[in-house]
């Protein structure tokens, strides 16, 4: 099964991804290394989201393979696919999390459904995830109690909560002021030490600069890749000049609506 | 002095007279290892006086996150809660960890609070609070209902007709074959079981009086009503529900429009045209239900007819069809109220939802006894 070198935690090959005739992603490579912040952006609508949901195994791609640790998540089925599967935890852009049960039940869900350990060890155990992101405090609230920044952080504690390798999360910033959003950041970071390789999709530029050790970039209507490095580099050196517009926030020539 | 081997961990619990406990683990300490070492340290340590707990996992070559968990769950002092405690020996990587981990006092988040419990006063204070400011928002509810109304019928230019006649088409057009299949065989249960009965006393023929009086005066308003509490009083609750949840309604209001108005009007205009048509087309089809069974009898078309028209007033179709207008805004009106009171969460819409069912219910039910009561005092 194994097919990626050692430090590889995620290999996408020739992903096509869409619904039936409309191709939204083609041909899509690129590896995930261990251990590294690997940012996918885009502007809105160039298929960031549903290339993350076809990585995770959410939208089955219309070819291609996704390679996750070692196994193939595409072709895993059964007690295969659960073992892959529990090798990443996932923060949706809304935070999903459970409003009719607690925030520490929400973390606790996953490890009751899971895991092996005796049931005071797994209540401990959602409450060190939850201390982790900085809400022991609020273990016995409800998510509807908690602010948008708050949900998020409980999201990622629930992801977390199978101790897994690699952490997606789907637009952690959007819609954070901006001390709210670079906390998320703070805690990316802090718990990147812990060795944990994460995939974020965003498009919110400083905590991109703050965070990203690699980004790839989708184009509108191109249907794939069209850069990828280090965010400072593509912002100064990339060939597409798009590409260096998004990076410095620089409009469309062709759309402006200044005064001529 | 106790030693165990699980799998590739090794747990020894040495018990000191004086209250000291030195637990020293070496080898693995994982998710798979854990279990067993929880049992042990469980048998051990329960029901022992502890007062110095001292874990030495120097001896550890691989601590994982459940790993982690039973030493945070060890220095919480969940297992030994007189016992002063210390975690000796952890690797480098792993005390950072643990001490962002123990920073915190681990009382201070405990997840469960004492749940305050009321007294009985407390309880019937708060019921009636309760029930006497719902009965106020529901006179202010009516009263904004009321006043609307004349604006839809004196200046029908600013009523929204476009979405009562969606609403109709939803409600009433739609709900044309349920209300056939029910009605139809609603006429066929009246017909057979009356039929068994009426044989005893050789007046069979009387069938075709109880299928018109039960239909026209009973069955066929209640179980429009109670068809359109379940289909159409719903659907109302869930729409606004979201409507509400969607933060459609402050939209609504932000653009100065009143949801009364807006929303419910046309829902309860719909309402109390539809009702009385699916009520009378409900007759109807009852009636013929208990034709068919009476044909099959072997009573002939003309003579059931006869029988048909000479048990009934008009007065009594008045009285019947007139009741499922009433039974036609209570649904509406329910429907509407209960939507509009929806809270925030996940469950909130299925709440009201249910809620909009269930009033409806029992006021159509307290509505047709009182009906009841009022003809039987009029004759």
């Amino acid at each position: 099964m194994m097919n990626a070198p050692n430090h590889i935690a995620i290999s996408v090959k020739d992903l096509t991804v869409g619904y039936g005739d409309n191709v939204i992603l083609q041909n899509v490579n690129f590896q995930v290394k261990r251990g590294e912040v690997f940012v996918i952006l885009g502007a809105s609508g160039s298929g960031k989201s549903t290339l993350m949901k076809a990585m995770i195994g959410l939208y089955p791609p219309l070819s291609g393979e996704v390679w996750i640790e070692g196994g193939n998540l595409m072709a895993a089925q059964g007690k295969e696919r659960l073992a892959l599967l529990r090798k990443f935890g996932v923060m949706y852009q809304s935070g999903a999390l459970f409003g009719s049960i607690t925030v520490l039940e929400n973390v606790r869900l996953p490890l009751d459904e899971f895991s092996e350990l005796p049931d005071p060890l797994k209540e401990v155990a959602a409450l060190a995830r939850l201390k982790l992101v900085g809400l022991g405090a609020a273990a016995d609230k409800m998510p509807a109690e908690l602010s948008g920044g708050m949900q998020k952080r409980a999201a990622i504690a629930r992801a977390m909560a199978l101790d897994p390798r690699i952490l997606f999360l789907d637009e952690p910033s959007a819609g954070l002021d901006p001390i709210t959003s670079a906390g998320i950041d703070l805690l990316i970071k802090s718990l990147h030490h812990f060795g944990f390789t994460f995939v974020i999709v965003s498009h919110e530029l400083p905590s991109i600069y703050s965070i990203a050790d690699r980004v790839v970039m989708l184009g509108s209507g191109a249907k794939g890749i069209i850069a990828q490095g280090k965010p400072a580099e593509l912002r100064d050196r990339a060939a597409d000049p798009w590409v260096r517009r998004f990076f410095n926030r620089q409009p469309d020539p062709s759309h402006s609506l200044e005064p001529s | 002095m106790t030693a165990a081997a699980q799998n590739e961990l090794e747990t020894d619990v040495q018990i000191r007279a004086d209250g000291f406990v030195r637990v020293v683990l070496r080898g693995r300490l994982n998710e798979q290892t854990v279990v067993g070492c929880w049992s042990l340290l469980e048998k051990e340590l329960l029901g022992t006086k502890v007062e110095t707990l001292q874990v030495d996992v120097s001896g550890l070559g691989l601590c994982d996150a459940a790993g982690m968990t039973l030493l945070l769950y060890l220095s919480m002092g969940r297992m030994t809660p007189q016992a002063t405690i210390s975690v000796l020996g952890l690797k480098a990587d792993l005390e950072k960890i643990f001490r962002e981990l123990t920073l915190e006092d681990s009382q201070a988040f405990h997840p469960y609070p004492a749940i305050k419990r009321d007294s009985y006063v407390e309880k019937i204070g708060r019921w009636v609070g309760q029930t006497t400011m719902e009965i106020h928002e529901q006179m202010v509810f009516l009263g904004a209902i009321i006043a609307s109304l004349p604006v839809s019928i004196f200046h029908p230019k600013r009523s929204r007709w476009a979405e009562t006649r969606r609403i109709v088409e939803l409600a009433g057009a739609n709900a044309v074959p349920i209300v056939s299949l029910m009605s139809l065989l609603l006429g066929f249960i009246i017909a057979f079981e009356s039929a068994r009965r009426l044989a005893e006393f050789g007046a069979q023929l009387y069938v075709a009086n109880t299928i018109m009086v039960v239909m026209v005066r009973d069955m066929g308003p209640l179980m429009t009503a109670i068809l359109l509490a379940g289909r159409t009083g719903s659907s109302f609750a869930a729409e606004i529900g979201t409507m509400k949840i969607n933060e459609e309604l402050n939209a609504l209001k932000t653009f100065g429009l009143d949801p009364i108005p807006f929303l419910v009007v046309p829902r309860i205009l719909a309402g109390v045209f539809v009702t009385p048509l699916l009520t009378f087309y409900s007759i109807l089809m009852g009636v013929i239900g208990g034709v068919i069974v009476m044909l099959g009898l072997g009573f002939t078309l003309p003579l059931i007819l006869h029988q048909l028209a000479s048990s009934v007033h008009l007065n009594d179709l008045g009285a019947g069809i007139s009741k499922s207008a009433i039974f036609g805004v209570i649904v509406s009106a329910v429907g509407c109220w209960h939507g509009l009171r929806t809270e925030q969460g996940p469950s909130a819409v299925g709440l009201s939802t249910t809620r909009a069912v269930v009033t409806s219910l029992l006021l159509i039910i307290v509505a047709d006894a009182v009906f009841s009561a009022i003809s039987f005092l009029l004759k």
